[in-house]
């Protein structure tokens, strides 16, 4: 059977695991964003805090991935149902380029802008809001495109501690030596990944601030 | 007490200083400085860089609070202001004038109206109002970001912007420092003649004398956190102070050298 | 302000593509009528997968997908749970103390027993009764020694020992209830440390006599074609690992007839049956689809 007819005879299959994978990173990047980005803006309100936040975020992706899946599985609650640890790692491994960028796009704001904006009276909710954030838009859309792909491509490996996936094919077609199954697996995650890239990048230039 | 600065002689006090100190980093920035701003009054602050100029114009609008000493802004001291109320009735232009890049010439001067829940209409009447004031004339400047202004162009919206709401003091600090000397002196007979029109309490830092006395009515020597003396332009030009004869020794030879006299 | 729309668009944007993949999902985890079999990655749990699917296709006429090969019972419980498959075959043993966490016990009844109700309380998963095998493990030796010292139980071959190798995989070696708690349990005592081996040489050690006592698994395909013999494990060292059907409670509620279907398989394989099958598909490397399918052809089931 050709690589095209395995394809179709188990579309059904591969769909069901490219959206399991999905609801993985997605699910993750929705987490790793709603805490990177307040820690993001809170490194830049609280510079003494850049180490320890930035530095914690880095040795959780130092870690290899495969091990912080296994450093996770003893855990009471998370331990118990591999999706929930695999969105959990995931979440950690996301957090670094988020918060990274989210504080250097914030940093990056011209500082006679924030005087200006100070000296007017806009409050620091105004400002973070209405010229903060917009113009770091665009840095901190390159740091979720580049977590986003990152998770994309270690929930392949989650796939090992049972949370499904498209990695899923990819170790089964190891273990039975099929070439077919594992290309089930790599090639629509391949192509996840690739989409993915391809649409925030789209978005970062759409959002990128006139200067 | 330095001379001209008797506190009886200010009929209408906006802004006061009383025994303002402020350290920083070990340093006194500002050493019991005492002084009154009247109505409609232009002061100008004029001293070397370092002087403390700069912090005293920030403690007008909050920005910095004393460490001991008050400073009063329409008979109240600043910390009983709420800071963002005092800052919102206040215009701000500073030197690198801090427009917004995400923002057009419009929604940046509309910006403090905006905030306030000023109608729509009303904002845009204003604006138009406000571009024509500066000398953007034209209709055609509304829609473009600063990115696309000159520099002399991006400094007239900076004014525009602080005088939106319009407020009845504005703060400037060394607001057209970073213009070529042309299009300084231009602006800088522009804005005279506005200055009349608006009737505000204006206090502008700078170290460029020919400017303090082209658009102060007093003018504030500051050295060292200190105001070394206040003068009207005319006492000033022929002072016998030390330091402002020397401020006007280099004017002298400044217009000598351009062959003006 | 100009700002607010593009950012309000995007997130717009990202939080609708994420509710529909979240509906997408949700959906899909319906998979309208198709029951999912799913096995853990060897032969055995293969054949067995494959069993169970043709057999709920040909009494239930329900379309079925496999999903072979996952890598081992934790794995295949969290599939279970999440729902990506709706039934494997479970060895009781393992069961009790890999996934429940619980000590192991030797009565086979007791375990089936406390795994069924544990499952269900903890899991709403259904324990459906044993395919009529034992997967534990057995120890094996040549076909003539044991002929010539007349062995027939672990307790009698004790006294030999000590002038025996033994090989044992990894694993045995390492787990408590493994080659520690045999030497203890039977008093056994080698001339000296046992070898370890990798699993897919035992057997082939054994009859090479490199070795000469073993520990293999007693549904072993070798097992069926080669004189070897088990030892019985006449003190009940090794606990029962009943090969169990591990059912959704609602895959059973959706569709009741899969119940009656996966029933019928009870006790329908015999550890030499199983034996059998494993060897056509290792030894003879016979695809397990028609081996599976031979089998139930044999029993009547088909």
């Amino acid at each position: 059977m050709s690589l095209i007819e395995f394809f179709a005879r188990h579309h059904r299959e591969i769909i069901q695991a490219t959206f399991e994978h999905i609801w993985l990173v997605g699910m993750a990047m929705v987490l790793a964003i709603a805490i990177g980005v307040p820690l993001g803006i809170l490194v830049t309100r609280r510079p003494w805090l850049s180490k320890p936040i930035l530095g914690g975020a880095n040795i959780a992706e130092t870690i290899p991935s495969l091990a912080l899946f296994g450093f996770l599985l003893p855990v009471p609650w998370l331990g118990g149902r591999a999706d929930r640890l695999a969105i959990a790692a995931l979440t950690l491994y996301a957090l670094l380029p988020i918060i990274r960028n989210t504080s250097a796009g914030i940093a990056g704001v011209e500082p006679a802008v924030r005087e200006a904006a100070r000296g007017m009276g806009m409050t620091n909710g105004q400002i973070l809001f209405q010229v903060e954030l917009p113009l770091s838009f665009s840095t901190m859309l390159a740091g979720i495109r580049i977590a986003t792909v990152l998770t994309i491509g270690i929930a392949t490996i989650a796939a090992a501690v049972g949370a499904g996936g498209l990695g899923e094919f990819i170790f089964r077609g190891l273990a039975m030596v099929n070439d077919q199954l594992i290309l089930a697996g790599a090639i629509p995650a391949a192509l996840l990944a690739l989409a993915a890239d391809s649409l925030l990048s789209l978005l970062e230039h759409r959002l990128r601030p006139v200067r | 007490m330095p001379p001209h600065t008797k506190p009886h002689e200010v009929i209408d006090p906006v802004i006061e200083f009383r025994d303002v100190n402020f350290v920083l980093g070990g340093r006194h920035l500002l050493n019991d400085v005492t002084f009154v701003i009247g109505r409609g009054e232009t002061l100008v602050l004029l001293g070397r860089s370092g002087a403390g100029k700069t912090t005293a114009l920030k403690m007008i609008n909050r920005l910095l609070v004393p460490n001991s000493g008050e400073v009063r802004v329409e008979g109240r001291s600043t910390l009983e202001w709420n800071p963002i109320a005092l800052r919102r009735r206040i215009g701000y232009v500073i030197q690198d004038i801090g427009l917004f890049p995400h923002y057009t010439v419009a929604q940046n001067i509309s910006l403090i109206p905006r905030l306030e829940g000023w109608p729509a209409k009303r904002v845009h009447a204003r604006v138009k109002e406000l571009l024509e004031m500066v000398g953007l004339h034209g209709g055609k400047f509304e829609h473009r970001y600063p990115k696309q202004l000159s520099g002399g162009q991006r400094q007239r919206v900076g004014v525009a912007r602080a005088l939106a709401a319009d407020p009845d003091i504005l703060l400037m600090d060394e607001p057209f420092g970073a213009l070529d000397p042309m299009t300084r002196g231009e602006i800088q007979r522009e804005f005279k003649t506005i200055e009349k029109r608006l009737g505000k309490t204006i206090v502008i830092v700078t170290h460029d004398v020919g400017e303090a006395l082209v658009l102060g009515t007093r003018i504030g020597l500051m050295e060292a956190g200190r105001l070394a003396g206040m003068y009207a332009p005319r006492e000033f030009v022929h002072a016998s102070d030390p330091m402002a004869a020397a401020y006007m020794a280099q004017l002298r030879v400044y217009e000598e050298a351009r062959g003006q006299k | 302000m100009r700002f607010v729309r593009p950012v309000a668009t995007a997130l717009y944007r990202r939080s609708s593509i994420l509710c529909l993949v979240f509906l997408l999902v949700s959906c899909g985890g319906e998979r309208g009528n198709t029951i999912v079999v799913g096995s853990k990655n060897f032969s055995e749990q293969a054949l067995l997968g494959e069993i169970l699917a043709q057999h709920i296709e040909a009494r239930t006429h329900l379309p079925v997908t496999r999903r072979f090969y996952l890598a081992g019972s934790y794995i295949c419980q969290q599939a279970l749970l999440s729902g990506r498959i709706d039934t494997y075959v479970e060895y009781t043993g393992t069961a009790l103390t890999a996934i429940l966490h619980d000590p192991i016990e030797k009565d086979s009844s007791a375990v089936f027993g406390r795994v069924q109700s544990e499952y269900q309380k903890r899991f709403n998963l259904a324990v459906l009764p044993s395919l009529g095998f034992n997967n534990t493990f057995a120890i094996v030796i040549r076909g003539e020694d044991a002929r010539r010292l007349n062995l027939k139980t672990l307790s009698q071959a004790a006294a030999d020992t000590p002038q025996w190798r033994a090989g044992f995989g990894y694993e045995f070696m390492e787990r408590p209830d493994g080659y520690e708690g045999l030497a203890r349990t039977y008093g056994l005592r080698f001339s000296e440390a046992p070898r370890i081996l990798d699993l897919g040489l035992l057997y082939r050690s054994l009859l090479e006599k490199q070795v000469d006592f073993v520990a293999g698994n007693s549904t072993d395909g070798l097992l069926s074609a080669r004189d070897l013999v088990i030892l019985e494990d006449d003190k009940h060292y090794f606990p029962p690992y009943d090969a169990v059907p591990i059912v959704r409670n609602e895959t059973l509620a959706r569709h009741p007839e899969v119940r009656a279907a996966v029933a019928e398989l009870a006790g329908k394989i015999s550890d030499e049956e199983m034996r059998k099958m494993n060897y056509a598909v290792d030894g003879q490397r016979r695809d397990a689809t028609e081996v599976a399918r031979e089998f139930l052809h044999a029993k009547g089931l088909d």
